[in-house]
């Protein structure tokens, strides 16, 4: 075929006047058709991957901002949509120019090797140990048994405190379990096919994985290592066998300003017989919806979570709680707050029943500076079986103090040398037995919040009509103001709306997920040393426990205003309190999924080829996929729009338009540009199928244009002195094909170069039902008037175009305009104007030099254009 | 295209049965005549006796992985159009496909009208090829 081009191009070139044979124009007029319609398919489908590339950077770019969160399965969907497109563009610009910018590939592969190093980059773990016993953990080893596990082997052989017997189940043990049988891959394809829908599959994706998990084999390396550590337990326990707590023990669990804690699966009063099931119920749990739900608002990285779980006796406890170091509302505050109940501390935990809180000052005799005992109707205690149950708590002891006052000071105690060697405030869960003693359970990095105090003129009393509940306790400072929404079944998670007050009965960690979702959260139970309460407090979500009647007196749809700091709610919005509001905490930045697309990115976004005209507009110079992609767009509409330059045709393939009467406009009918087969020398407007070409002409032939405008002496003695320095622009000079108004044409795609008067023009359009696609380029230059009056021609065209949507660059005395991915409706309207201008500003260069006729035209040609669009 | 420029057939494959029926409902109503396979060895067979014009070809299938198939029924008709479905992002990968002549890629969960698109356009070069190779064979 391209050798038929060849013979073609040699034997007609531009009007060529020698004998012609016409079966053989014809083969060969259908071969360069054939080779324009293969081009203009992928000039098509570059465009549409150009499109797709710019959507995902700007997917990216709105990430990258940090309001919102996202997932490493964000990250990886957007780096390979936009790489398999880059690709996708470089193969289609060689179908469009053949071997002519082959260079591109080999920038493509060295941007695609750095962004694969960064995606694939995980941290080895060099330890190979399954289980670790505690006697031999300690706060460097986060990285191989987890924050929890390596403080708690902290806490025991260097603070000497007491800690249960137990092990931890490593890191390298987890990548082992997750290896086997492709369970990592299998997951990894889950979450990927949830995709940009994690939220709304996130409870199908969850329970998807953890079936996985769960029916998964534990490999035997890691069974035998847990016997042989259990059997040595035993060994100590005098042969006894030992129930155990299996914890979650998760990379980043523990650390500061996270509270990945409580959406992790603890199991306690486990016998061994049923070990490794609950095992597997702990690795599962890192995919529960709250934890994945998590992970995804705070920017973990999956693959960086490694769940590791710890293994401890259990603690038969008949109090227990959390004691933070400072107060969490107040960083000021360095009181020692002690939450304490009967039973097992995951009440407190758990945050569903009230508890007692001690506060406790840290002078030397640790003076009980506030003491509030309250009922605690329930308590979590250990199953004569395994696991626990929650019970009423007996009569006599309901209402009494958890603690006695020695027992508080020597929490207090624990509580300071532990803060002291970690040198910041902690949060620690503690239990004491049947004997008194004290364990420590587990101890992590206390978030601290600013405190943040109404103005002194602040008149509440204002607001007393409107007080709905209160009596609450601060859990997370701050005001908002929203919709109440009741959630009292897992299944209204899924209905619960953004920006709702979440209200519910009990503070549960099962509501995790809900707090990021929430613009507050009141609860009837539950206390400020609690999970949810916790979570409220990173997310910087006010929340207000312990409020009795909230869910009877807060009506669904009810607008109120939650004041945490005063423990009320408010009906209806209460601006001046809205004032407190706290700003919203950015919590991506700096996450590691963050981290990860803001260092892909840089091999993405920047563009560093801004001018086409540049010597170093080239492949080589492409450092980025943006700088491809600009490269190519630039490239192939040049070599697109130039196609019949580049393939030269004789006249008679070409047909004259006839519109009303034979005009001089010519046609060359690429593919389906004519509603049928044309046989003879005309067409008429009726037979054109070319939408594009369509409306161009509706435009050029709507509104006569009565000829030029009177132009004043100087504008004529500049014309008629550049004419005879430019012959071209004589009228009576023979004109070249180029010089001479021609339409290419299929169904969606036009060309024009035309030349009126003494102005040269060149439309090019794709227009269609795909807005992706469609594009509009418009190129204005010349005029028979000084260099003055063409510039300012071409300013006055460049100010009409970008009125109408167009990007327009003046270079010298042409205009450049572009506009792209509007629907086919807005396109054809554009189309229109181009046509309206190709007529209308003929010879308007000679009125340039007069203000006033330059503003009459200018109000009367979007005057017309209006019309035109209306 | 309008309903009946669709009518060409399109072969469906994917071991997801709720997936494969509803995307092949889907098709069939916009106008394409959708045959469908659930295993790569079944789409194999259907690609011997009556050839599509563009395959959509799930990556991740038990058995026959969704490449070996891609490779396999290239191999028995190179002008097929083959795109390929995945939830399995991996850069490498997919580059890898688009270097072995896959159309196209598409990423699970799919956006009908993507699809169709795709198909589209997968069916004009398809087409395109065919008369090339024609016309290559006269020269």
């Amino acid at each position: 075929m391209l050798k038929k081009l060849a013979a073609f191009s040699k034997k007609f070139f531009f009007f060529q006047q020698e004998e012609h044979d016409p079966v053989l124009e014809a083969e060969e007029m259908e071969a360069l058709r054939l080779t324009f319609k293969s081009r203009y398919h992928s000039f098509k489908l570059l465009l549409a991957a150009n499109n797709r590339i710019l959507e995902g950077m700007a997917d990216i770019e709105r990430a990258l901002q940090g309001n919102e969160s996202f997932s490493m399965a964000f990250v990886q969907t957007h780096c390979t949509a936009i790489s398999v497109n880059v690709f996708r563009m470089i193969s289609d610009m060689e179908n469009i120019a053949p071997g002519k910018y082959a260079a591109l590939k080999e920038s493509f592969v060295a941007i695609q090797k750095r962004i694969d190093a960064l995606l694939g980059a995980k941290k080895q773990i060099a330890d190979k140990r399954l289980v670790i016993p505690l006697e031999a953990l300690h706060s460097g080893m986060t990285g191989l048994v987890g924050g929890k596990m390596a403080n708690l082997g902290d806490i025991k052989n260097k603070l000497h405190m007491n800690v249960p017997a137990g092990f931890a189940i490593t890191a390298a043990a987890h990548d082992m379990f997750m290896q086997a049988d492709g369970l990592q891959r299998e997951i990894d394809r889950l979450f990927q096919v949830a995709g940009s829908d994690e939220d709304r599959n996130l409870d199908l994706v969850s329970s998807q994985i953890r079936q996985r998990i769960m029916s998964a084999e534990v490999p035997e390396p890691i069974y035998l290592a847990v016997v042989e550590a259990y059997s040595r337990m035993r060994e100590e326990n005098n042969g006894q066998e030992i129930r155990m707590a299996v914890r979650s023990s998760a990379f980043g669990e523990d650390a500061e300003n996270s509270s990945f804690a409580g959406q992790y699966r603890s199991e306690l009063n486990v016998g061994f017989s049923q070990f490794f099931y609950y095992y597997k119920q702990v690795m599962a749990s890192k995919y529960s919806v709250q934890a994945i739900a998590y992970k995804l608002s705070r920017g973990f990285r999956d693959e960086d979570i490694a769940m590791c779980v710890g293994c401890l006796a259990m603690v038969d406890a008949i109090a227990g709680g959390v004691i933070y170091t400072c107060n969490p509302l107040d960083a000021k505050d360095d009181a020692i707050f002690i939450n304490s109940t009967w039973g097992l501390p995951k009440a407190v935990v758990d945050g569903n029943d009230l508890c007692d809180l001690f506060v406790v000052s840290r002078d030397d005799d640790l003076t009980i500076q506030r003491r509030e005992v309250r009922k605690k109707g329930y308590q979590v205690v250990c199953f004569e079986g395994e696991g626990c149950i929650r019970t009423e708590t007996d009569a006599s002891l309901a209402n009494r103090p958890s603690l006695s006052d020695d027992q508080v000071r020597e929490l207090a105690d624990h509580a300071i040398r532990i803060e002291q060697y970690y040198e910041m405030p902690q949060d620690i869960e503690w239990a004491i037995d049947i004997e008194g003693k004290i364990s420590i359970l587990q101890s992590r990095p206390l978030q601290q919040l600013e405190a943040v105090l109404p103005g002194a003129d602040l008149d509440l009393k204002r607001f007393e009509s409107s007080l709905l509940v209160e009596g609450g306790i601060n859990a997370s400072p701050g005001v908002a103001c929203g919709k109440v929404y009741k959630v009292e079944k897992k299944v209204d998670i899924l209905q619960f709306p953004e920006g709702a007050i979440l209200v519910v009965e009990q503070a549960l960690p099962t509501w995790a997920p809900l707090v990021a979702r929430a613009a507050a959260v009141v609860s009837e139970q539950g206390g400020f040393a609690g999970h949810l309460a916790n979570v409220a407090r990173e997310f910087g979500i006010p929340a207000i426990f312990g409020v009795s009647g909230a869910m009877e007196r807060m009506h669904k749809g009810d607008a109120v205003t939650v004041a945490a700091d005063l423990g009320r709610v408010y009906l209806g919005n209460i601006a001046p309190l809205l004032e407190w509001t706290r700003p919203e905490p950015k919590l991506m930045l700096g996450s590691p999924v963050y981290e990860t697309l803001k260092e892909v990115s840089r091999h993405i976004i920047p563009l560093h080829l801004l001018d086409p005209e540049s010597r170093d507009f080239t492949p080589q110079n492409c450092r980025t996929f943006h700088d491809i992609t600009r490269f190519i767009h630039e490239k192939s509409v040049m070599e697109m729009f130039s196609f019949g330059k580049d393939h030269s045709f004789s006249e008679r393939s070409s047909k004259q338009l006839h519109y009303r009467v034979p005009m001089n406009w010519w046609i060359l009918n690429l593919d389906d540009g004519f509603t049928h087969e044309i046989n003879g020398k005309y067409v008429k407007l009726e037979d054109i199928a070319s939408i594009p070409m369509l409306a161009f002409w509706e435009g050029f032939a709507a509104i006569p244009w009565d000829g030029p405008p009177a132009m004043d002496g100087k504008g004529m003695t500049s014309i008629m002195f550049r004419s005879t320095m430019n012959t071209a622009l004589v009228p009576g000079v023979k004109s070249k094909y180029a010089d001479r108004n021609y339409f290419m044409i299929s169904k969606n795609y036009c060309t024009l170069s035309s030349r009126l008067g003494y102005h040269f023009s060149t439309m090019e359009a794709m227009v269609s039902e795909r807005s992706g696609e469609n594009y509009l380029g418009f190129k204005f230059k010349g005029g028979a008037a000084d260099f003055e009056r063409c510039m300012g021609r071409v300013n006055f065209i460049k100010e009409i175009l970008e009125r109408y949507g167009f990007r327009a660059t003046v270079n010298a005395d042409n205009v450049d305009a572009r506009m792209e991915g509007h629907d086919m409706e807005y396109m054809i309207g554009r189309l229109k104007i181009l046509g309206y201008l190709t007529l209308h500003t003929r010879q308007l260069d000679m009125i340039m030099g007069n203000s006033p006729l330059v503003a009459y035209y200018m109000n009367r040609l979007t005057k017309d254009i209006d019309s035109l669009l209306a | 295209m309008d309903k009946k420029e669709r009518a060409f057939k399109v072969l469906l494959v994917d071991d997801e049965d709720i997936f494969r029926e509803a995307t092949a409902r889907q098709l069939s109503v916009r106008g394409f005549i959708v045959l469908t396979a659930a295993s790569g060895a079944a789409a194999i067979e259907q690609v011997k006796n009556d050839p599509p014009e563009v395959v959509v070809l799930d990556q991740e299938m038990p058995g026959m992985h969704g490449s070996e198939t891609f490779i396999a029924i290239k191999k028995i008709n190179p002008l097929i159009e083959v795109i390929m479905l995945t939830g399995n992002t991996s850069v490498d990968n997919a580059i890898e496909l688009m270097q072995l002549g896959t159309f196209d890629y598409l990423m699970k969960p799919i956006n009908i009208d993507e699809l169709l698109y795709k198909i589209e356009d997968a069916y004009t070069r398809k087409k395109l090829n065919e008369k090339q190779q024609r016309e290559a064979g006269h020269a």
